[in-house]
């Protein structure tokens, strides 16, 4: 990461580097961020280069590059927030009201101008260019995410993690970890249109193997839709539907589906690897 | 054993006993018997650029203590609180991008002098609180920081407030830092806090990006949520952070994942009530936009 530093210009445009980068590792990550370090931790996370530049009226920009140890982990922490359009940095990006998201390889990069005014967020803007272009090549998704059905799917409201506090910040589940994730488990969330205006979705985790899978459907079902029948099927209190089937070592959990059958075809349409 | 809260709890409104409950609807505690807590606002405590109006703010809290306490003088009031001759420590919140103000804990030292307190004998800090000798040998603490949003802990109040105080602060993260609440029966701060004022001048419902701030989710709310139960003033303030959250975000995000803790420092360390019946909370001031 030292390295990484000294290739990214301390000058870029009307913004200077302010004083000397800081580098953190899990240990140490909480001395850097109050509330955000979980984020990271729940991944692969292995050491992050903090840069402050300062600009025209002392304004400040941070820029932060995370060396999530695979491309699949730094897909990860992008996917979970998504809040904002696609910028064109890096392998896929987001940015609004100053804080440009993207990723490019191993590493997740955040760009955020503390101030939201236009000249500063282009400021951001052409940091994360430049620092793109000292990341290396590119890499690819987690394959969890191919195993999606494709029709309907939002590529762009589509989450890879592995942790129930990223579960959560994603879509509010329970307040306890009734699926039992934890670093072990691979998460896919993805959304797909219902044609009601409001998306249905789905969770697929891949758990170490079946009988934990089959346990946390047990308990996702006591907790979660008591009343399911027998293929885990329920109807909720706001008229849609709730699925939780088994395969192998892989749950797939159909929430708020508008219909039924169309609980039941997501969740056949996921595909498992073969044995 | 508390059930999980599910997602389905808030469709099937079975959530009110836990986050959402009307105030001011349960009648079953006595009047006498709840835990005042007061939501004092002003509409002209910032300017437009957010710059605090010290002399309004210390009108604000003036307000709310000689509410809180039933005293028509704020003076008074704090001699409530502490005596000549303590070591206070004001526990504040210094985080870069929404501290808690200086003109917030100006004010509050200004009335701790007022009431005889030696201004030599009062501290004010943060992250060093544990080996402070101002803290480590205060008699008393008043407990203030901004309301905000939390990404591991949900909501940031003032029971979190005191995670500076803890030996480990990493341990206190496990299950959406669920222990928090434990904090306050640690030697250096039990039965020493006699003021929470938690700062909803320009609190955070929502967060983003690695250092969960984005200034697109702060709003000039212009309020203190002041009370002498740490727990009654994080429900409070969670209140509002719900409302504001459903307001912009939606219901379905109402909940900020997952404040589990406040419910927990009531129900399994016994420092607060987290029972929005068994709180009366007063409101005073400016109630454009109240949200609750």
């Amino acid at each position: 990461m030292e390295d990484l530093g000294k290739l990214i210009p301390r000058t870029i445009g009307d913004w200077r580097a302010s004083g000397n980068d800081q580098l953190y590792d899990p240990k140490t990550i909480y001395d850097y961020m109050d509330g955000g370090a979980e984020v990271y931790l729940a991944f692969d996370f292995r050491r992050l280069l903090a840069r402050k530049y300062v600009g025209p009226e002392e304004r400040e920009i941070s820029l932060d590059i995370f060396d999530m140890g695979s491309p699949e982990e730094a897909y990860g922490i992008l996917s979970c927030d998504r809040e904002d359009p696609p910028a064109g940095i890096g392998q896929d990006s987001t940015y609004g009201f100053g804080l440009l998201r993207f990723r490019q390889g191993r590493y997740f990069v955040s760009v955020m101008a503390a101030d939201e005014d236009e000249r500063a967020g282009r400021a951001a803007l052409e940091i994360g260019r430049v620092a793109a272009k000292a990341l290396g090549p590119p890499g690819p998704a987690p394959d969890m995410v191919g195993l999606l059905p494709g029709e309907g799917l939002r590529p762009d409201r589509t989450s890879y993690f592995h942790a129930n506090v990223s579960l959560n910040n994603r879509h509010f589940l329970a307040s306890e970890n009734i699926l039992g994730l934890d670093r072990t488990t691979d998460c896919a969330f993805a959304e797909y249109d219902a044609g009601s205006g409001k998306p249905a979705y789905l969770l697929l985790i891949r758990y170490p193997g079946a009988e934990p899978a089959a346990a946390a459907r047990r308990s996702f079902l006591s907790t979660y839709a008591p009343e399911a029948d027998p293929e885990g099927l329920a109807p909720t209190e706001n008229k849609t539907w709730v699925l939780a089937a088994l395969r192998d070592r892989y749950l797939i959990i159909v929430l708020e589906s508008p219909s039924r059958d169309r609980a039941l075809e997501l969740a056949a349409s996921v595909a498992i690897p073969a044995k | 054993m508390t059930p999980p809260l599910t997602r389905r709890d808030f469709l099937k409104g079975t959530t009110v006993v836990l986050f959402g409950a009307s105030l001011g609807a349960g009648q079953d505690v006595p009047a006498a018997k709840k835990t005042r807590v007061v939501l004092v606002r002003h509409r002209d405590v910032l300017d437009d650029n957010s710059a605090v109006n010290p002399d309004i703010l210390q009108g604000m809290l003036d307000e709310a203590v000689t509410r809180l306490l039933d005293e028509s003088d704020p003076v008074k009031a704090f001699g409530k609180l502490v005596k000549p001759g303590e070591t206070v420590g004001i526990k504040s919140n210094v985080w870069s991008y929404l501290p808690t103000p200086r003109e917030l804990e100006s004010a509050i030292q200004k009335r701790l002098v007022d009431a005889g307190v030696a201004a030599d004998r009062i501290g004010i800090d943060d992250h060093t609180v544990a080996s402070n000798p101002l803290f480590v040998n205060a008699t008393s603490l008043i407990n203030t920081r901004p309301l905000r949003t939390h990404y591991l802990a949900g909501m940031s109040g003032c029971i979190k407030n005191y995670i500076m105080f803890a030996p480990s602060q990493e341990a206190l993260h496990p299950d959406s830092c669920a222990d928090l609440g434990s904090v306050f029966k640690l030697p250096i701060v039990k039965d020493k806090t006699r003021l929470n004022i938690l700062c909803a001048l320009t609190p955070q419902f929502h967060g983003r990006g690695p250092h969960h701030f984005s200034r697109r989710y702060v709003w000039s709310y212009k309020g203190l949520i002041v009370g002498q139960d740490p727990v009654a003033v994080d429900t409070i303030g969670l209140r509002l952070i719900m409302a504001k959250r459903r307001e912009v975000l939606g219901p379905d995000q109402e909940l900020p994942p997952v404040p589990k803790h406040i419910q927990l420092a009531d129900t399994r360390h016994g420092i607060g009530t987290s029972d929005l019946n068994a709180i009366e909370l007063i409101k005073t001031g400016w109630d454009e936009d109240i949200l609750i």
